[in-house]
Order: C-alpha cells, then sequence, then structure tokens
C-alpha cells in the first residue's frame, strides 16, 4: 500500500481523473473529499460490505411464493 | 418505449430460446452488482401468480437471480433520493420514470426486502444500478413474513 502524508487542503491524485483531499482533520476523524467521473463508484467501504452481504444472501428463494404475492396483492 | 418487464415465467427459469429472446431486452448494469460484479446483463421477469414480485436474472457471466418488488409497494412514502452520479449512470433526467426494485432475502424462514439500496432501473435507455445511499434511512432488512 501506497502511504502519503497529507496535510490540511493537501490532496492525492489517482491517474488523471480521481482526486483525494483532506477537508479537516479532527480528534476522531478525518473528513475527505472525493473528486471521481460518474462512472468510477465512490463508497464508504463498511456500506458496500453491507450490500454485497445482503445481495449474496438473496438469491431468489425457493418455495412457494404464490402465499406471500397474495398477501403483497391485497391493498 | 421499450418494456422492462416481459412476459415470461417468473418462477422458472427461461429456456434457451426463451433466453435468447430476452437478450434483445437486456438491461445493462455497467458496474455488475455489489457481490456480483461480473453480472452485467439481467432481464427483469413477471408473471401472473407471482405479482407484484419480480424476478431479476442474470443472462451473462455468474448465473444470479434476484426476487424483488417495488419498494413503494410495501412503503407509500418510500423516497429513496438519487446521487447526480446515480443519475448521470442512468442516463436519467428529473423527468425519467424510473423502475424501483427492492431485492428480498431469506433468513431463518423469513423473508426481508432490501430497502436500503434498490436496484433501479432506467426503461427508456434499460440501463440498470443499485443505488448504494450513504445516509439511507431505510433498513437493509425490512421483513415481509413472520416466522413460520
Amino acid at each position: 500500500m501506497l502511504v502519503f502524508t497529507r496535510r490540511r487542503q493537501e490532496a492525492i491524485r489517482i491517474g488523471d481523473r480521481i482526486e483525494v483531499r483532506v477537508l479537516r482533520v479532527g480528534r476522531d476523524g478525518v473528513r475527505i473529499g472525493i473528486k471521481a467521473p460518474p462512472d468510477v463508484p465512490v463508497h464508504r467501504e463498511e456500506i458496500y460490505e453491507e450490500i454485497r452481504e445482503a445481495n449474496r444472501a438473496a438469491v431468489a428463494p425457493q418455495g412457494d411464493l404464490s402465499a406471500l404475492a397474495e398477501r403483497l396483492r391485497q391493498p | 418505449m421499450r418494456s422492462a418487464a416481459l412476459p415470461v415465467p417468473a418462477d422458472q427459469p427461461p429456456t434457451d430460446d426463451v433466453r435468447e429472446g430476452l437478450a434483445r431486452n437486456a438491461i445493462a448494469f455497467p458496474d455488475g452488482i455489489p457481490g456480483f460484479e461480473a453480472c452485467r446483463r439481467f432481464v427483469l421477469l413477471t408473471s401472473d401468480p407471482l405479482a407484484p414480485l419480480q424476478r431479476l436474472e442474470s443472462i451473462e457471466g455468474p448465473p444470479a437471480a434476484f426476487l424483488g418488488i417495488d419498494p413503494r409497494l410495501l412503503m407509500t412514502e418510500y423516497r429513496c433520493s438519487l446521487s447526480d452520479n446515480d443519475r448521470r449512470a442512468l442516463v436519467a433526467d428529473p423527468d425519467t420514470t424510473l423502475l424501483w426494485f427492492a431485492i428480498i432475502s431469506e433468513a431463518e424462514g423469513v423473508l426481508y426486502a432490501n430497502l436500503r439500496a434498490p436496484i433501479v432501473i432506467n426503461p427508456q435507455r434499460m440501463i440498470g444500478r443499485q443505488v448504494l445511499p450513504d445516509d439511507g434511512q431505510y433498513p437493509i432488512r425490512h421483513p415481509l413474513t413472520t416466522k413460520a
């Protein structure tokens, strides 16, 4: 892993399209701004992992779903 | 405008020739879906017996099929805002009518809908993506059934 020391308002560029800037340094956390093109997804790691786990657990359930479907059709 | 919903039974996998027809109605997922990043093309299947449930099935890459439902049918006040990045990726302007699909999962006999990170599809462009709002107010596991 590449490791840099950056101060407030200093940035790192990844390629020519991505900029990662340190906006604020606090006692408990660092506020970071990221500029990236729309085709580059940017997410907090823990949220991405959580959704990924949920998706993996979501293979289409087997068995009879008609009862659930019927109940969902009720207003 | 092409429709993303096809008259194919959602309760069974499509046969090969059906699959060929479906390829013409494929929805592109340029980023894949988290956990299924290699799946880039899906079809949305519906059938009367399973309505309002729908099935989102991968037609490229590893097999993957999700059962889902429009989250607005579960929660009438459901509002999930799209980021500018999401809109750009979906090639959607604010007037575009989008399809929403909350993935259903099963854990210990209980079915849940993921309201936090819905799949959003632009049916005019046939582009879809799963949106991951960082500050989502809705649960990843919204119970649809109770334990039997």
